[in-house]
């Protein structure tokens, strides 16, 4: 392979790794607007949340696998109660209401965060194995970007088993195309919707820890995953899982590509691919309601 | 002379054929009654008049002018008004606003920026005067959203003729009244469409036959019929189609 | 006529306490009181959006930011720029934002609008943080000249001076706050209203709905435009992290939502209420933010018609029990 292949071979490997860790964002956010046809805009501050909690597990651990079995658990616990608590208490409000509330929710968790932590940014160390390079046919790759892929797609997976082949996955699904009909059905629908924003965030929660020895540790980690997992999911098209799948892979893409060859753009492009798409398609590409 | 005409229409939602072929024809200043099942596609006729959606195929022509996929507020400047089934008033601006609504559009005071509306006393007269001739005037500052039905109803057909239309579409103006309210509505339309041509889709088959002076009948996107009231019920395959079921 | 009567008292009492209160709480509080007004009047042009048409501007950082970077670029690079030009300036770019989005605004609303705001205030918070040589990046714009209010031949007054800048930016935002009141009582405001309860009524009552909704975008984004204007002449110093950031779209979304968005009032109420609570909070805590987001989180659910609102409730609940007893 000539080194210029290889580079762009590396770059869409990197942009592959950054559009699944997307994918694990976006897909608990479109899943929650789904459901409640709200867009959560504290929905990064629990992938930031749970990178601190990461960081927590190991100082006292010492061990990245096990913060990456609790920290997501935790954060995924803090989104269930701020469904709970605070959500569903302005549901009967309306959409404003509750649009509004997951900005001062957002503002709270990281203003905490800045007393808890403090605003330096921590550094964690990647796990013993993955921190090296590997080599593929001639050409050198860091192993923990394989890893977040991998793992990602570990995910993705039994998120799929869920949905796909269990009962409760089977009224999420319903719950997300048409809440209305799932309560006529009989079923505890506050409960499914605090299940879904539990496992919502739970997702981020994941993401935060794995992107975590990526990014460090700092109150403005989840500043640029969370704006482009809202382009996800406009463009993806509200609430549609499909579509968040295609355009995270896409810009994941588009952003490392973007690096490359107009490195002061590549933020632009996000914002600009989504003026676009929603000034010919206002639901998205994979939408079909307000 | 025909004040609308519909040639050929077809519409279709994404494959499913609702109307195919109408023909309607309404003469000037008639009432024209449209009755047919649920779901005959009465309402999406509205729509496809009254620039909702463009049809599929076909045209609509309103006082000889070709108006095929106008917008709204294009066939309103030219005369046409229309009220909704499912009721669709301003809900939080009291019955006074929402009829001053249709009066300023009728005066075409549309980007007024130098005057307090509130300081119009013609436009205020007038509002008022619509209010007292739809016995609303008790309910003048009361929130549209907390009108009982029959007076919420009331103002529905009410704003659809504010900006004084030459052609009314009355969408079931009396749908989900008492007998009594259906009654009052009655009376109301009659009074406020004197010497207009309206056109009312509606189920109670006596108010059918006490109002109209023609009667279209759509059934499964199609007119099956169309002729004066006496034709019409005499006629088999309305019966067979419609009539029977309903008048059980 | 009592009443009209009791309307001029209310106004004269009003301007004769503004006239007074920089002679009696001093330099600090005068500035307390400039950035209260300047951000009153940036949260009524957003509750023009929010509360009269409807609509959710999640990205109104950028009407205030172009208005206050066009202002202290153009006095920064041209001579001599005179004051009034300045404002003027500033609202003509939020303005001119405003008519180059509105085709696309106007097209949606709901959530989609929302987030469209937000991509657009985005884009160009992010391209105004990487064109440094215009923008001057994180550190900003500052260090301009700030013109004299100048009528030759008969006054000159130095706008440097934080008391006379005081009178200025007061007697400028009033003006503007009574042009967008009366704007919201004509007829044309009226319709605006009409678009936030039933679009599609309007457009049946022979309204033009993208050109009323256009209309009513570019007269926000142009006070917007304005207020920012004034904040530049106030700061000396437009950074793109001051002006342009998601804090300062959040800001008058918070200040809005907390005073009340079903009046016209209540932003103005919601920035003052958010600048005291600031105050106090700081000889407290470091924690601003912090506080801001529980008051936040509190009033939406427990006042979500704002304080304006429970002030109203207040009032109609202790008159009827007056009637009753
Ligand atoms: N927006 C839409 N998208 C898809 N299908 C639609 C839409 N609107 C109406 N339909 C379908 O078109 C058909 C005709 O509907 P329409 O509302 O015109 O009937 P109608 O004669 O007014 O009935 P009703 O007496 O119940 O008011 C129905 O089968 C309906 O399900
Ligand atoms: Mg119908």
């Amino acid at each position: 392979m000539s080194p210029t292949t290889a580079m762009y071979v590396a770059q869409a490997i990197h942009g592959l790794a950054y559009g699944m860790l997307l994918f694990l964002v976006a897909s608990g956010l479109t899943m929650i607007f789904g459901m409640m046809g709200i867009l959560n805009l504290a929905h990064a501050s629990f992938f930031m949340l749970s990178g601190y909690f990461c960081y927590t597990v190991i100082t006292v651990t010492g061990n990245f696998w096990l913060a990456l079995l609790i920290a997501p658990v935790a954060a995924g616990i803090c989104g269930l109660l701020v469904e709970r608590f605070l959500l569903r208490k302005v549901h009967a409000q309306g959409h404003l209401a509750e649009l509004l509330l997951t900005v001062g929710i957002m503002l709270v968790i990281l203003e905490a965060v800045k007393v808890g932590w403090g605003t330096e940014s921590m550094m964690i160390k990647m796990p013993n194995g993955l921190d090296g390079l590997i080599s593929v046919a001639n050409m050198t790759y860091p192993i923990y970007r394989l890893f977040v892929i991998g793992l990602s797609l570990v995910v993705l997976g039994i998120m799929a088993l869920i949905l796909y082949k269990t009962r409760l996955g089977m009224i999420v699904r319903a719950a997300v195309s048409d809440a209305d009909m799932v309560s006529a059905l009989g079923i505890n629908t506050p409960l499914v919707f605090m299940l879904v924003f539990g496992f919502g965030t739970w997702l981020a929660g994941v993401a935060g820890v794995v992107a975590a020895p990526l990014l460090t540790v700092f109150p403005g980690m989840a500043d640029q995953i969370g704006m482009d997992a809202f382009v996800v999911v406009v463009v993806g098209g509200f609430g549609s899982l499909i579509g968040a799948f295609f355009v995270a892979l896409f810009l994941g893409e588009l952003n490392a590509y973007g690096i490359q060859f107009i490195p002061r753009l590549a933020p632009v492009l996000m914002f600009a691919f989504m003026a676009i798409v929603l000034a010919f398609k206002p639901m998205g590409f994979f939408g079909e309601r307000e | 002379m025909n004040i609308l005409e519909t040639e050929g229409l077809y519409h279709d939602f994404s494959g499913l054929l609702v109307l195919f072929d109408v023909n309607l024809e309404v003469k000037e200043g008639e009432r024209h009654a449209i009755i047919g099942p649920n779901g005959a596609g009465k309402t999406t006729l509205f729509n496809v008049i009254t620039g909702t959606y463009s049809p599929s195929r076909g045209r609509v022509t309103f006082k000889g002018k070709e108006v095929t996929g106008w917008k709204p507020h294009n066939l309103t400047r030219v005369g046409m008004g229309r009220s909704f089934q499912i009721t669709s008033t301003f809900s939080r601006l009291t019955t006074f606003q929402n009829i001053r609504m249709g009066i300023l559009s009728k005066r075409r005071i549309r980007f007024n920026l130098f005057r307090k509306v509130d300081k119009m006393q013609n436009i205020t007269e007038e509002t008022d005067d619509v209010l007292k001739r739809i016995n609303l005037d008790g309910e003048r500052d009361l929130p549209a959203s907390m009108l009982s039905y029959g007076k919420h109803r009331s103002l529905e057909i009410s704003m659809a003729l504010a900006t004084d239309p030459d052609l009314v579409m009355l969408d079931e103006p009396t749908a989900g009244m008492s007998r009594d309210e259906t009654h009052h509505a009655v009376e109301l339309i009659r009074r406020l469409t004197e010497g207009k041509t309206v056109v009312i889709i509606e189920h109670d088959m006596d108010v059918v036959f006490s109002l109209a002076d023609r009667i279209t009948v759509l059934h499964l996107g199609h007119i099956l019929a169309s002729g004066p009231p006496g034709e019409i019920r005499e006629s088999q395959a309305v019966k067979d189609a419609y009539l029977g079921e309903t008048e059980v | 006529m009592r009443n009209n009567l009791s309307r001029w008292i209310y106004w004269v009492v009003g301007l004769v306490i503004l006239a007074i209160y920089p002679q009696v709480v001093g330099i600090y509080y005068t500035n307390v009181f400039v950035g209260f007004a300047i951000f009153g009047l940036y949260a009524v042009t957003l509750n023009l959006l929010l509360g009269y048409m409807g609509v959710l501007s999640f990205g109104h950082a950028m009407f205030f930011g172009a208005g206050a970077y066009s202002t202290a670029l153009a006095l920064t690079h041209i001579q001599g720029f005179p004051l009034l030009p300045a404002l003027l300036v500033g609202g003509l770019a939020g303005a001119m934002l405003a008519l180059i989005l509105c085709p696309l605004l106007v097209r949606v609303s709901g959530t989609a609008f929302a987030m469209l705001t937000l991509a657009f205030g985005q884009l160009i918070f992010v391209i105004a943080l990487k064109y440094r040589e215009v923008t001057g990046g994180e550190d900003g714009v500052g260090g301009y000249p700030i013109p004299s209010f100048n009528i030759p031949g008969v006054v000159s007054i130095d706008m440097t001076d934080q008391i006379n800048f005081y009178y200025f930016a007061v007697t400028v935002i009033i003006v503007c706050l009574w042009l967008l009141w009366f704007y919201t009582k004509t007829p044309f405001g009226s319709l605006v209203v009409g678009v936030r309860d039933n679009a599609m009524r309007i457009d049946y009552l022979g309204f033009k709905l993208p050109q009323t909704k256009a209309v009513n975008l570019i007269v926000s984004g142009c006070f917007a435009g304005i207020a920012g204007a004034i904040y530049a002449l106030f700061q000396n110093l437009v950074s793109t992290l001051g002006v342009l950031d998601i804090g300062t779209s959040f800001a008058p979304i918070l200040m809005a939502y907390i005073g009340g968005l079903g009046s016209f009032f209540g932003p103005i109420v919601g920035s003052a209420i958010l600048h005291l609570l600031e105050d106090v909070t700081f000889r407290i805590t470091e924690q601003i933010e912090l506080v801001n987001g529980l008051v936040f989180i509190l009033v939406v659910l427990f006042a979500p018609m704002g304080i304006v609102g429970l002030l109203r409730q207040a009032k109609a609940k202790w008159f009827h029990k007056e009637k009753v007893s």
